[in-house]
């Protein structure tokens, strides 16, 4: 590549005096401002000032380049470390290496190209650098950009009909979208979360907005204490979220049933959710207790408080593993909170109540376990028992669901149906440990017998051989 | 009783049977100690008959059923589990003892001629029970026994030509399924029995007409110095004896090793870790599982099934080749093969065991 000044450049010179209009676009370039010729991308002979001569494809003229050859033309310096250093350029050379793996490479309808080109985002005669607000990519921009194509249901329908094309007016809604449209380059656009040359689908674990990566990729801007600063946003969340019981289960053992900071905040139309809305939030995946606790008394008496309802007992990004120690007027328990055996009694007698029989409850499904596992190590057969000692656990589950009715009788019909289950589990238990002994005793018995007639047999064999 | 006896004798010319056995006698050695585990694998054989009928009350045979009916027997059927426990322990024993039986007739050369026939009734006789074996370890359909039937039908799959047409006709499909817990069932219990028990019945009757077999050492005492017991009633109230001390010992095993279920077949499952046969398969399944894929151009797996199946039919025909043996003299060479075998099972087992 020669680098000729721009009234050496006979292309300009021809193209400019015939005003076409990638050669205006291209005054403004950065490319031409940083000394790269039409002919550099084009091919032919710039110095030439006969257009046949200039435009001769048997001296390398290759016209307008279609489909992923203008990717290819834009790679032959995007994708060269020497020669982006010659222009003393920081931009990275793996933009092509990314991008091909992308869900953006994926073929178009004809299958001969590539879904988009360089230029399909960044423009062809006019391109800026990415900082310019002349830039389609700049943040100012990009969701126009992206728009273009995304928000375009009748082009997204010949790839992928089952995306949603109204991202843009959600993204509008959110804080992250006001802000933008305001000009503001801090808050989240599409690259921000998705990625730009390496973006893949959602489901891919490479994804940046993949349900496991999504918690890092918006910390990446909440939990930066700087930007966070002037909008009064606490930056711990992620560190929260990481040791709460959703966080180690999508965060460690990578569940996907866990939710991500999405499944609660939303995404493209992203806020945080409202003191009256948290138990909707909650209650998509934990639809069970949002139910029992809407028809509960503490519905109206949270409400009328501005309580945040699921979040008074259970705390928002840093919810832990419950245990049955949430539940009654000890230590640790929530109920005593607000209940004490002088205030707010009622429910202080309830919560007694309530955790004294999930107490016998969990006790009763031990000795049970206790008793069946002793049968068992004595080689007793009791996979009935075992069996049914699922109903109990079962038993259990279901009463950490009713306790959301804050409703004893209720809890009582709960607990009761798993102290049966224990019960039945116990007697069996016993009855088989009880047969243990009985095959001992009957053991010790017929050996008798028997060993008594191998003597006697024996006695009978020397007297009839002596 | 004389007068039962009588009544019979009537009817039944006891007599004549009483003065047979009367005159029936067991020569006495330093080796008659082994002519004891005939009777005993026909003592286990007897268990297994009774205790299998009795199983088979309650039993149901099918995919969906057997695990239960078995879970059902143990738990809830009164003495259930001690007949299933029997059942198991004897069907282990009747193996051992019948082995021992198997190699005391071969250091005693007790195949020779004119006991042939026996030999090789009684050869029938043991294939059979490893067959009894095979088939009756899926019976309780629970994982270990899927997978190892799995293992062991694929094993017979390797054979070329008819390895694939048996392993189908064995599994009722390409596949080990319920249908071949219904074949494996009737063969079981229908199949196996009736072959046995003619095998049994000729065995007995070539015992009975030729008599016991005598050390090569003792036809060569003069006469006057052989010492003999009446089989009945000295032996056989001997053999009387045995068969309560091992049905005592059967009854421990049971009470204080009763068989274990283990957990229901999921055909869907991944094999469980630590899949084995049952003891007496395991010398041949380590065999096969420590010689290389390939020797030469052989598929190793195809060159262990070959050289069983030939070891087992040289050891088979054995009275036909010994020819030194047939002419009363001593060969060494078949106490050097038994003494191999057996030392080559049992460390052949316990590396199985142990890996």
């Amino acid at each position: 590549m020669v680098i000729l000044s721009r009234a050496d450049d006979q292309c300009v010179t021809c193209h400019n005096s015939i005003e076409d209009k990638p050669s205006l676009l291209f005054k403004n370039d950065i490319h031409q401002q940083n000394g790269i010729s039409c002919a550099d991308c084009h091919g032919g002979d710039r110095k030439s000032e006969d257009a046949d001569q200039a435009m001769n494809k048997k001296i390398g003229y290759k016209g307008i380049p279609k489909g992923n050859d203008i990717t290819k033309t834009c790679s032959e310096c995007h994708n060269n470390q020497a020669k982006m250093k010659r222009f003393g350029s920081s931009i990275k050379t793996n933009q092509l290496e990314f991008f091909a793996t992308s869900v953006h490479s994926g073929g178009s309808i004809d299958g001969g190209e590539w879904i988009a080109q360089c230029i399909t985002c960044h423009g062809a005669h006019g391109v800026s650098s990415v900082k310019s607000m002349q830039s389609p990519v700049h943040p100012a921009n990009v969701v126009k950009t992206c728009t273009k194509c995304h928000s375009d249901p009748s082009y997204m329908k010949k790839y992928n009909p089952s995306l949603p094309v109204d991202q843009l007016s959600k993204y509008h809604t959110s804080i992250h979208g006001s802000l933008n449209k305001k000009g503001n380059i801090d808050a989240a656009e599409c690259a921000s979360c998705h990625g730009s040359h390496n973006i893949y689908r959602p489901a891919d674990t490479r994804s940046t907005v993949n349900a496991v990566n999504l918690p890092s990729t918006c910390a990446k801007c909440h939990s930066d204490v700087q930007k966070m600063k002037k909008y009064n946003i606490p930056t711990d969340q992620y560190k929260k979220f990481a040791k709460s019981v959703h966080g180690k289960a999508l965060l460690e053992k990578h569940d996907l049933g866990a939710p991500a900071c999405n499944d609660c905040h939303g995404n493209h139309g992203a806020i945080p959710p409202g003191v009256e809305s948290i138990s909707n939030v909650c209650g998509t995946c934990h639809a069970l207790n949002a139910d029992l606790f809407a028809s509960s008394p503490h519905k109206k008496a949270f409400d009328q408080r501005k309580y945040p309802e699921c979040e008074t007992c259970h705390g928002n990004h840093e919810i832990v593993a419950t245990t049955d120690a949430l539940l009654g007027v000890g230590v640790g328990s929530v109920c005593s909170k607000c209940h004490k055996s002088n205030e707010n009694q009622k429910g202080f007698v309830a919560a007694q109540f309530m955790r004294g029989l999930i107490d016998s409850l969990e006790l009763s499904e031990k000795n049970a376990k206790g008793l069946i596992e002793e049968a068992q190590q004595k080689g007793m057969e009791v996979g009935e028992a075992k069996f049914k000692l699922r109903d109990v656990r079962q038993s259990r589950l279901e009463s950490r669901t009713m306790v959301h009715a804050f409703n004893p009788e209720k809890f009582k019909d709960v607990v009761n149906k798993g102290l049966e289950a224990a019960q039945f589990v116990k007697s069996e238990g016993q009855s088989a440990l009880d047969e243990y002994q009985f095959r001992r005793f009957g053991l010790g018995v017929a050996s008798f017998i028997i060993t008594l007639l191998a003597v006697s047999l024996f006695l009978y064999i020397r007297r009839i051989e002596r | 009783m004389k007068k039962i006896f009588q009544w019979l004798d009537e009817r039944f010319e006891l007599d004549a049977l009483v003065k047979f056995m009367g005159k029936k006698y067991v020569p006495i050695h330093s080796h008659s100690v082994w002519y004891y585990f005939g009777g005993v694998s026909l003592f286990l054989f007897i268990i297994q008959v009774i205790t299998g009928i009795l199983l088979l009350l309650y039993y149901k045979g099918g995919e969906d059923l057997a695990f239960e009916s078995i879970q059902f027997i143990m738990s809830k059927v009164s003495f259930g589990w001690l007949i299933r426990s029997i059942h198991s322990w004897s069907a282990n024993l009747f193996v051992l003892s019948a082995m021992i039986h198997m190699f005391s007739v071969v250091f005693e050369r007790a195949y020779r001629k004119p006991r042939e026939l026996t030999w090789l009734s009684g050869m029938l006789m043991f294939f059979l029970i490893l067959g009894f074996g095979f088939s009756g370890y899926l019976l309780p359909w629970n994982e270990l026994a899927f997978f190892a039937t799995k293992v062991g039908t694929d094993i017979v799959g390797v054979i070329p030509m008819i390895g694939k047409p048996i392993m189908m006709l064995l599994r009722g499909g390409e596949e080990v399924t319920g249908a071949t817990l219904t074949r494996f069932y009737g063969i079981h219990v229908a199949i196996l029995p009736g072959m046995f028990t003619i095998l049994l019945g000729l065995h007995l009757l070539f015992v009975q007409r030729q008599g016991m077999s005598e050390p090569i050492e003792f036809t060569n005492t003069p006469e006057h110095e052989r010492e003999t017991m009446p089989f009945f009633p000295n032996f056989f109230l001997r053999d009387l004896l045995l068969w309560l001390i091992v049905l005592n010992v059967l009854a421990i095993l049971a009470v204080f090793f009763p068989w274990e279920l283990g957990v229901k077949a999921d055909p869907f499952a991944s094999a469980p870790a630590g899949i084995q046969p049952e003891w007496y398969f395991m010398f041949m399944f380590q065999t096969l599982k420590m010689i290389p894929s390939h020797v030469l151009f052989i598929d190793g797996e195809l060159l262990g099934i070959g050289l069983f199946g030939l070891a087992g039919l040289v050891w088979t025909l054995i009275p036909f080749w010994d020819r030194k043996t047939a002419r009363g003299e001593h060969n060494r060479f078949i106490n050097y093969i038994a003494f191999f075998a057996i030392c080559y099972i049992i460390l052949l087992t316990t590396i199985g065991w142990l890996s």
